[in-house]
Order: structure tokens, then C-alpha cells, then sequence
């Protein structure tokens, strides 16, 4: 196949193919957050919050999409070590927000026993700012780069639209994607979904922290970028699975040492802190509900 | 509850307005085109020069690839992620020194990628310099540089004479004075690759297998073990190896970045604190306070080569410098013989230690300098 590829331009179905794995990745990405941001605030009864939800993920769009124009019919462009270091901030943001948020959801949860319902509800009387900036930067951080990926894809000079078809189409695939698993997380009963999604949520925030890492060690903001912890061969991050693994869980077969010891130490502190027994049942548990639903009316 | 939200996607909006925007540029002649397959990077120029490259790189394998541009130390240049198959994107890198640079192609976005060197000529474009300053600080500095090598050449080939002719004690009495003005320039002979190995290596540094050479090595000679049968040839080679050096500073093409000279200034400071404070730069003959005031006077003579830039930029940081030099410089004085200094061990711990933090709180300020000389 290579060998092949090396003679002539690639077949339009690898290039389809190649750009839509990169749209459907860089939309998994964006998506993942968000989707279990709502189904949250779904299975909370709290649907009156997700205009926040849509508010941050419309502010990332927008600004998307002005970048998108500025560049395309503009004279200049953002170059890419400079993409980085948004993406990498942006991510270590997104990363501190989600944590904060199921550290706080498990604490408010289970403070008042079997009340599931109401102590997530509780959590998120403080939330419209948190769930606005959180479905902001999960969008926007992989918007910046996303738009310029589009500029060049649009702008590409070998002339074919393929790859800009290609690349639409892996973005709604994963658009796709994620509904589906946002109507596969609705379906679960309440404990179970909190205690799950919660999980998947910091091994979500492991590899966005992790890709944050990268990403600031690419735009030279911190050391290492050429120390690799390890480099799984034979493991193709350009498949369909590579994608998905990446798309999902920011995963790749060549970690820095960095970012693979960052993601470990993510993880095992913060599963610990989330999984750790809660001390006391917490007998003022009606009073704060009362307290907090008068507080919110 | 609105006006702590509009804050916060103020804040939420910071990063993004750290975007920093660069000229686009169309395809031309003088492009570098890059043809990426699955299993290999092929490029169609092995240089280039300082200042804007532009590379259009096509993607003719099945496979996403990424194209970077590496300075020393896998630093990255420049990127583009993300190239699907059949694309071509385009990637316009600034590269501000001559230096050899790495060309790598990731095909599948993974690992260290399909490298090659491209070899970069031309003026350093590090800074630009519309009011020429920056080129006047250099030429300073460069003129300071090379009048110290003139009395390096000098004050040593005394030395290696004294040696040479058995008298031990003159010998002696010159080897600070000789290494005051190594040690003022020492890290621009720092550049010349082997060369400070060869003239100031310490015994407690020498690798197994290592020939010994430089001032050191005389120290020892002189203080420990008496000559030995191949001084004169130690010492002789001193004198070819700074000859060496001699002709390095004065060859015409010797330039100094602008933006190095601070990081001279700096490097002379924290030679001090990291290596000399403990006494172990000159153990056998404890001649360390003269190396002390060479660096010092280095580490100024640098700052003064930046000083209208400083006055200009940061009026406030050149202020704290100057008195911190002049704190140092006075407490230096307490130790003061005639033209030269008590012996280092006899200087006291907690003299060593008030050394130390006139040494670091000059040093913190001095590490300033660099960013303010390169900014615009």
C-alpha cells in the first residue's frame, strides 16, 4: 500500500477516510465533556442549566468560527506552536474545572444518603458559571486548532476538497457518536450513572491533562518534548481505533515521561480522593437541602 | 450572578487572546517542498538561510502525518499537525540563527518521525533592531572581549615564562593575575566548543583517560607537587590554546548575539555561586577571591555593554543592578591586599555565606536583563 501511496496521490477514499479520522478525533475530543456535562444536569432534573451548557458551547463556536473567517479571508494566521499553547492551557483548565466538579458532586452526593437527586441538584446551585466555563473550554480548546485545521484544509493548495469533505464528515460522525452515548448514559439508573460517569470522567481528565502536557511541551512552554516514556510499535493511532482511543481518551502510544507520569498521578490521587469512604453520614443532611432549596427560590 | 459570569468568560477568553498572529504567506519560488509518504520524508533542499522559510508539505501516504521543524534539543520551530492523506499544507518557520535544524516527518503522528538536517546560513535574526542599539551593545561587549584576550595573551605567556625559568615564587604571584582575565570573558571562551576544558579544567572533573592540561593543572604543579617533567610542556600548550582563542575573538566574523550578552552576564555570576563560593575553582592555591572580582567584573562589563537599552526599557532594573554591584563590589573590597586578596581559606563561613547572598540577590536581578533586551 505504500509503496503504491509513494507512486501517485493517494485514492479519494484514503483521503475521505484519512481527514475523516482527524474530524471525528478532534470532535470526540470537544464532545466528550459536554456530553456528560448534560446528561448530568438531564439526570439531575436540572434542564433549566443547560442553557449554560449551550451558551459556553455557542461562545467556543463562535469564536471558532471567527477565527475560522479571520484567518481564511485574512492576511495572517496563528501558527501552530502557538495553537499549542492555547489548547495546552485551555486543556489544564478544563482539567481543573471537571475535577473540582466531580470531587464536589461526590461530596454534595453522598452527604445526604439515598437523596442522590437532590445533592446533585445542590451541587449545581453554585454551577451556571463552572458549567458555562467548562463546556466553553472543553469546545474551545480543541476549536482553535480545529479551525485552523480547517483553514488549511479549505485553503489546501494541492486543490482536491476531498480531504475538507473528509474531515466534515468525520465531525459529524462523531456529532453522531456522541449523541448516541449521551442517550446510553440517560439510560442508566441514577447511582449507577453518577458512579460510572464520574470514573470515565477523570480518566477523561487524565488524558486531557495529559494532552495538555504535550501540547505545552510542543509549543516549548515546558521541557522534554523529545522524552518519550515509552513507544508501543505496531499500535497505528491513524486507525479507526486509534482514533476513537485518542478521540476518547486522549490516549497515543508515545507518551512523554512527563505526561505519562502526570496522567498516572492524576489518576491515582484523584480516583483515591473520589472512591476514599466518606467519613461521616452526615446526620444535618434534611437541613441542608431545606437550607439550600430555600436558598435557590 | 450576570456580572460574575461576564467576568468569568472574560477570564475564560484570556488564553485565546494570547494568540499570536504571523504573516501568511503564498507558494514561490523559494519554497522547500516536502513530499511525505507512509516510510519516507522527502525534501527538496538540504539548506537554507536565516529569516522565513516556507514549506509546502504534501501528504502522499494513506496515513495523518505531521511535519516539524526541531532546533537543537528537539525545540520546536514550527508544526503541522494533522496531515490527512492527499493534503498539502503549508508551514512558514522563522528561523532566527545559522544552525543546523531537523526536518522530521511523523507518519501516523507517532514517534520521533523521519529526520533529516537542514543546515541553516546567514545573519542571526535573533532580534530585530530598528534603533541599532542592539548592534552597538554587541560591538561594546565585543570590543570588551577582545582588549581582555589581548591582556590574557599578555599576563599569561609571563606566567608560563615565569615557570619555565624555575622561579616558583613568581610563578605563583601571576597565576591569579593571568586567570583575572580568563575569568572575566570565560563564557564566550565557553563557545569555542573543547576549549575551556582545555584551559581550566579541575582535577576533581577530569574523566579516567583524560589528559590534564590548563591553569589547574600549573596550580597544582606549583603548590603541590613541585614541577614535574612535563610542565613546560603544560604550560606551553596554555599558551597555544589561548593563542587559539586569541584568533577565534579577533577572526572577522566573530559576532555576539545581542541577546547572549545578558546570559554572559548571568552565566559569570552563577559561576561564582554554583562552583566558587565552596572554594574548590582554585583548591591548591586558594587564589579564589581574584576569580571572584573577574567575574563580577565580566558579569558588569557585560551589563554595561546593555546599559543604554536598559536605561531605555527598565530604568528601574538598571538602578537596582548598578547598587547591587556596587554592594558587592564593596564587600568584596574587605578582603583586599594592596592589588590583590586574602587567601580564600581564610575567609570565614559566614563571610562566605554573606558572599552568597550578595552574589544570588545581584544575580536575581541581573537574570532580568535577557527578556528586557530581547523584547520589543
Amino acid at each position: 500500500m505504500s509503496v503504491l501511496a509513494a507512486a501517485s496521490t493517494p485514492s479519494v477514499a484514503t483521503q475521505l477516510f484519512g481527514s475523516g479520522l482527524i474530524g471525528l478525533r478532534e470532535g470526540l475530543e470537544a464532545g466528550i465533556v459536554v456530553m456528560i456535562l448534560a446528561a448530568y444536569l438531564v439526570k439531575a432534573q436540572r434542564k433549566d442549566a443547560l442553557k449554560w451548557v449551550w451558551l459556553g458551547v455557542l461562545a467556543a463556536v463562535v469564536m471558532v468560527a471567527i477565527i475560522f473567517f479571520a484567518i481564511h479571508y485574512g492576511t495572517s494566521t496563528v501558527d501552530g506552536l502557538t495553537a499549542e499553547v492555547i489548547a495546552g492551557i485551555a486543556s489544564l483548565i478544563a482539567v481543573v474545572i471537571v475535577t473540582a466538579m466531580v470531587l464536589w458532586m461526590r461530596t454534595a452526593a453522598k452527604n445526604i444518603s439515598g437523596e442522590l437527586k437532590a445533592g446533585m441538584e445542590k451541587a449545581l446551585v453554585a454551577g451556571p458559571v463552572a458549567i458555562l466555563t467548562l463546556a466553553f473550554f472543553a469546545v474551545g480548546r480543541e476549536g482553535v486548532e480545529t479551525a485552523l485545521l480547517m483553514v488549511g484544509y479549505a485553503e489546501n493548495t494541492a486543490g482536491s476538497s476531498w480531504p475538507l469533505i473528509g474531515l466534515l464528515l468525520g465531525i459529524l460522525v462523531a456529532a453522531v457518536l456522541t449523541v448516541a452515548m449521551y442517550f446510553g448514559a440517560l439510560r442508566l439508573n441514577l447511582t449507577t450513572f453518577f458512579r460510572y460517569t464520574a470514573i470515565f470522567l477523570i480518566v477523561v481528565a487524565a488524558g486531557i491533562l495529559s494532552y495538555g502536557i504535550r501540547a505545552l511541551q510542543t509549543g516549548n512552554v515546558l521541557p522534554g518534548a523529545g522524552n518519550f516514556a515509552f513507544n508501543l510499535t505496531g499500535y497505528d493511532p491513524s486507525t479507526w481505533y486509534g482514533t476513537v482511543l485518542a478521540g476518547i481518551f486522549n490516549f497515543r502510544p508515545d507518551p512523554t515521561v512527563l505526561q505519562a507520569s502526570a496522567w498516572v498521578i492524576y489518576l491515582v490521587v484523584v480516583l483515591a480522593l473520589f472512591l476514599r469512604p466518606q467519613s461521616s453520614p452526615a446526620p444535618a443532611a434534611a437541613t441542608t437541602i431545606s437550607a439550600s432549596e430555600t436558598h435557590e427560590s | 450572578m450576570r456580572k460574575s459570569t461576564l467576568a468569568l468568560m472574560a477570564a475564560a477568553a484570556l488564553p485565546f487572546s494570547l494568540v499570536a498572529c504571523t504573516e501568511k504567506s503564498t507558494a514561490s519560488d523559494g519554497d522547500v517542498i516536502v513530499t511525505a509518504t507512509d516510510d519516507s520524508c522527502d525534501i527538496s533542499a538540504t539548506t537554507g538561510t536565516t529569516g522565513k522559510t516556507t514549506f509546502q508539505v504534501t501528504n502522499n501516504g494513506s496515513k495523518v502525518t505531521e511535519f516539524y521543524v526541531f532546533a537543537e534539543g528537539d525545540r520546536a520551530m514550527g508544526e503541522v499537525e494533522n496531515i490527512g492523506p492527499g493534503l498539502q499544507r503549508q508551514l512558514i518557520v522563522t528561523l532566527p540563527e545559522a544552525a543546523t535544524y531537523q526536518l522530521a516527518c511523523k507518519p501516523g503522528m507517532v514517534g520521533t518521525g523521519i529526520r533529516q538536517d537542514f543546515v541553516v546560513t546567514g545573519d542571526s535574526q535573533a532580534a530585530t533592531d530598528e534603533s541599532g542599539q542592539l548592534a552597538e551593545a554587541a560591538d561594546g561587549y565585543r570590543r570588551y572581549i577582545r582588549s581582555q584576550i589581548v591582556a590574557l595573551q599578555d599576563t599569561t605567556a609571563q606566567f608560563v615564562a615565569a615557570i619555565q625559568a624555575g622561579n616558583i615564587e613568581q610563578a605563583k604571584a601571576l597565576f591569579p593575575i593571568a586567570r583575572t582575565y580568563y575569568e572575566r570573558i570565560e563564557p564566550e571562551a565557553e563557545s569555542f566548543g573543547e576549549l575551556d576544558p582545555k584551559l581550566d579544567l579541575r582535577e576533581a572533573d577530569l574523566e579516567p583517560g583524560q589528559v590534564w592540561t590548563g591553569f589547574h593543572r600549573l596550580e597544582k604543579d606549583l603548590w603541590v607537587t613541585g614541577i614535574q617533567p612535563d610542565t613546560n610542556a603544560v604550560a606551553d600548550q596554555l599558551k597555544v590554546d589561548i593563542a587559539y582563542l586569541a584568533d577565534q575573538v579577533n577572526a572577522a566574523d566573530y559576532s555576539i548575539d545581542p541577546t547572549k550578552i545578558a546570559g554572559d552576564a548571568q552565566g559569570l555570576l552563577d559561576e561564582i555561586s554554583t562552583s566558587k563560593i565552596s572554594g574548590e575553582e582554585d583548591i591548591f592555591s586558594h587564589t579564589d577571591l581574584w576569580d571572584f572580582q573577574a567575574n563580577v567584573d565580566g558579569s558588569q562589563a557585560a551589563i554595561a555593554a546593555l546599559n543604554p537599552i536598559l536605561q531605555e526599557r527598565n530604568p528601574e532594573l538598571a538602578q537596582r543592578i548598578s547598587d547591587r554591584f556596587a554592594d558587592l563590589d564593596a564587600t568584596l573590597a574587605q578582603f583586599r591586599i594592596g592589588d590583590g586578596f586574602v587567601f580564600y581559606d581564610t575567609v570565614t563561613e559566614a563571610q562566605r555565606q554573606e558572599l552568597s547572598r550578595k552574589i544570588d540577590a545581584l544575580s536575581a536581578e541581573v537574570s532580568q536583563v535577557q527578556e528586557v533586551v530581547a523584547g520589543q
